[in-house]
C-alpha cells in the first residue's frame, strides 16, 4: 500500500483510535462516537490495505476472564506512516484521540 | 421477569446478526460471524445492566446489531468484485455461444432462401383440422392416388348424412392455360366450389370490388404461378384466361405453403358446380358434423358407405389433422424422443465431482448452469430450422415424405446436439467455462492397483486439473476434478486470471 494514500477524516480517526490503544471494534466505536455499521466496514477496509491487521485473541485468555475471545487490531508499518500523513492533513486528529495505551495487548 | 427480558431481546440480537450474516459470503461467513458475536457480547455488557432491564441500553444494543447489515453488504460488495471472469482463450463460452449463433442465423437464412422452407416456416394452419376427414379407397396404402369418383361424391351428397355435413372434391388435371403472355400447360386441382371454404384457405387479392361471373369457372393461383406467369401483379384478380377451351376468371393467389393435401398443383380450378366434375376420379374432403366430431374417433377409421351402383363398399376416413401434421408438432415430438434416448446414449451427470469437500460458490455454479441451459436452448431453434431446411429443400418431393425427412433429421439432430452439450460440458472448466487443454497421460494400467492412471488436463486460467481414469476402478470410477488453491498462482500469470474467489 502507497504510504502517499489520502484517508477520509473518518477513516483517519480509526487508525488513530487503532494507534491510540482502542484496539477491538466497540472500543473503537465508543472512542470516535462512529456507529457500527461505519466503524466495522471502514476496519475491514483499512485491513485490505494492508494499513492494520488483525489477530484473534487467546481462548485461554478469554476462557480465564469468562467471556469470548476478541478479535484485535494492529497498526502496520504502511499502516503508522499513513497516520503520520494523516496527521498533517488533520491537525486536530491527535487532540482529539490522544495517543496513548489505554490497555495493554 | 427482567432476566427474561434480557434473554429475548438478546435473542433477537442475535437472530439480526445471524440474518445479516446470510448477506455474507460464505467463505467468509464464519470469521465474520465469530467477530460480530464477541462485540455483541461485549456490547451487551457495557451496555445493559446485570440485574436491571434498560430500554435504552436494549436500543444501543439493536442499534449495533443494525449496523451488522452495513458491513455484512460492504463484504459481499467487496467481495462481489473478485468474482472470476470468464475464459477469453481459444474454445471460450463466448466463442461457443457465438458459433450456436452463427449455425442459427445461417439455417435461418437458408430457410428464408429458399422457397419451399420459407412457405413451410411461415405457413399458416388449417382452421379445423381434426373435423375435417379425408375419404379414400383402403386398396390402396399411397394416399396420393386418387380413388373416389365424382359420381360417387354426388351420391353421398343426395343423401342424407349422419356423420359428414360436408363434401369437397377435387382431381388433378392437365390443362392449357393461355395468359395475355403465353400458353402454358398447368397442373391445375379441378374441384368444388366449396373446397377453399371447407379448408379454411386463405386467397390474397380476392376482393378486388369487380363483378365476377358466377357462371364460369374460378381460378386459384399459385403464389409460384402468379409470379412466374402473372409478374406478381396485385390487380390480377377478375383477369380472364383460357384453360382448355373454356374461359376461366382469377379470383385470387394462394399463399405459399398452404395446401396441404395430396396432389402437387399450379392451381386450383373451381368448378361452378361439382355436377360439372363428370368424370374421372379424384380426392374428397369430408367435414364431420358436430355430434360426430365429439365422438373423438381416432385418426384413422374406416367406414362402409353406400356406391352408386346401391352396393355398400368400404372406405378409409383419415383425419387431416394426422396428414397435415405440423412441421412444430413433429418437431416437438422429435425433441421429445431425442431427450428419452439421450441416457441410453450418453451419461448424463455433468462430470463436476471434486477430490475435496470444498463447494463452487452459488454465483460460480449459476453460471456453469445457465451456458448449460443457454447452449441447449440454442440448439432447439437450430435443429428445427435445419431439419426444416433439409426436408423442404426439394419442392418437388410431397408433404408426407417431407415430413417423415423432417421427423428423421429432426430426431437426429436433436440427439447429437444434445450429446454435444454434455460432453462440451464435461470437457470445460467449471469456474471460468474454458476449454480443458494439455491432456497427459498419468500412471501405468499395470500399476492400476497402486495408483489411478488416466488422462490429466489442465484449465489455463489455473483453476484446477481435471483427472479422468482410463479404466473406472471401485476407488476412481468417475472423473474428478481438483481445485486448485492460491498458491500456484504463480504459474499462471499471463491468463490474468484470479484463482481465489470462486468458492
Amino acid at each position: 500500500m502507497a504510504t502517499e494514500a489520502k484517508l477520509s477524516h473518518t477513516a483517519a480517526m480509526i487508525l488513530q483510535a487503532v494507534n491510540a490503544g482502542y484496539v477491538y471494534g466497540f472500543s473503537v466505536m465508543e472512542m470516535t462516537g462512529l456507529p457500527s455499521g461505519t466503524v466495522y466496514p471502514a476496519m475491514r477496509r483499512l485491513e485490505r490495505d494492508d494499513l492494520i491487521r488483525s489477530h484473534w485473541e487467546q481462548q485461554s485468555i478469554a476462557d480465564a476472564e469468562q467471556r469470548p475471545p476478541r478479535k484485535y487490531y494492529k497498526l502496520t508499518r504502511a499502516g503508522k506512516m499513513t497516520l503520520e500523513s494523516s496527521r498533517k492533513r488533520y491537525p486536530l486528529l491527535a487532540k482529539l484521540i490522544p495517543s496513548e495505551q489505554v490497555e495493554s495487548v | 421477569m427482567t432476566l427474561q427480558f434480557a434473554s429475548v431481546f438478546h435473542g433477537g440480537n442475535l437472530g439480526l446478526l445471524r440474518l445479516a450474516s446470510l448477506l455474507v459470503p460464505g467463505q467468509h461467513r464464519g470469521e465474520w460471524w465469530r467477530e460480530w458475536r464477541s462485540e455483541l457480547w461485549h456490547v451487551r455488557q457495557a451496555c445493559t445492566p446485570q440485574s436491571d432491564f434498560s430500554w435504552k441500553g436494549e436500543r444501543e444494543v439493536a442499534a449495533f446489531c443494525l449496523g451488522a447489515f452495513q458491513d455484512a453488504f460492504c463484504l459481499r460488495r467487496e467481495i462481489g468484485h473478485k468474482r472470476v471472469p470468464l475464459a477469453t482463450t481459444k474454445g471460450s463460452a463466448a466463442q461457443c455461444m457465438l458459433f450456436l449463433v452463427s449455425v442459427m442465423a445461417v439455417s435461418y437464412c437458408v430457410a428464408l432462401v429458399c422457397p419451399g422452407v420459407r412457405a413451410e416456416l411461415l405457413s399458416s394452419r388449417y382452421r379445423v383440422p381434426h373435423n375435417l376427414i379425408m375419404i379414400r379407397s383402403p386398396r390402396y396404402r399411397q394416399d396420393s392416388v386418387p380413388t373416389i369418383s365424382a359420381e360417387q361424391v354426388r351420391a353421398w351428397r343426395v343423401r342424407k348424412q349422419q356423420i359428414f355435413d360436408g363434401f369437397a372434391f377435387y382431381q388433378i388435371v392437365h390443362k392449357s392455360v393461355s395468359t395475355s403472355r403465353a400458353q402454358t400447360v398447368l397442373r391445375l386441382a379441378r374441384a368444388s366450389p366449396n373446397l377453399f371454404e371447407l379448408l379454411a384457405l386463405p386467397v390474397r387479392f380476392a376482393s378486388t370490388g369487380r363483378e365476377i361471373r358466377t357462371d364460369v369457372p374460378k381460378l386459384i393461383l399459385t403464389e409460384a404461378l402468379w409470379k412466374k406467369e402473372f409478374a406478381e401483379d396485385p390487380e390480377v384478380a377478375g383477369r380472364v384466361v383460357e384453360v382448355g377451351y373454356r374461359k376461366a376468371v382469377i379470383v385470387g393467389v394462394a399463399p405459399a405453403g398452404s395446401w396441404r393435401l395430396p396432389g402437387k398443383v399450379d392451381g386450383w380450378l373451381i368448378e361452378p358446380d361439382v355436377d360439372a366434375i363428370s368424370d374421372g376420379v379424384g380426392f374428397v374432403v369430408a367435414h364431420l358434423t358436430p355430434s360426430a366430431a365429439q365422438q373423438r374417433w381416432s385418426e384413422r377409421w374406416r367406414m362402409s358407405a353406400p356406391t352408386p351402383e346401391g352396393t355398400f363398399d368400404d372406405f378409409l376416413c383419415v383425419s387431416l389433422a394426422e396428414r397435415t401434421r405440423e412441421s412444430w408438432d413433429l418437431f416437438l415430438f422429435a425433441v421429445i424422443l431425442a431427450f428419452l434416448a439421450l441416457p441410453a446414449t450418453t451419461s448424463l451427470p455433468l462430470g463436476e465431482y471434486r477430490l475435496s469437500s470444498r463447494k463452487l460458490s452459488w454465483s460460480t455454479r449459476l453460471r456453469r448452469w445457465s451456458f448449460l441451459s443457454v447452449k441447449i436452448a440454442l440448439l432447439l431453434p437450430i435443429v428445427y430450422l435445419v431439419s426444416l431446411d433439409l426436408a423442404y429443400m426439394r419442392t418437388t418431393l410431397d408433404t408426407p415424405s417431407s415430413e417423415y425427412i423432417q421427423l428423421v433429421f429432426s430426431f437426429s439432430i436433436c440427439l447429437f446436439g444434445l450429446r454435444w452439450t454434455l460432453r462440451d460440458q464435461r470437457q470445460r472448466c467449471p469456474v471460468c467455462l474454458g476449454k480443458l487443454t494439455h491432456p497427459a497421460r498419468v500412471g501405468q494400467p499395470s500399476r492400476n492397483f497402486l495408483a489411478w492412471n488416466g488422462t490429466e488436463l489442465i484449465c489455463v486460467g489455473g483453476h484446477g486439473l481435471l483427472h479422468v481414469p482410463e479404466i473406472p476402478t471401485s476407488w476412481f470410477s468417475t472423473q474428478r476434478w481438483m481445485y486448485l488453491d492460491p498458491s500456484w498462482e504463480i504459474l499462471f500469470p499471463e491468463s490474468g486470471l484470479v484463482s481465489t474467489g470462486y468458492f
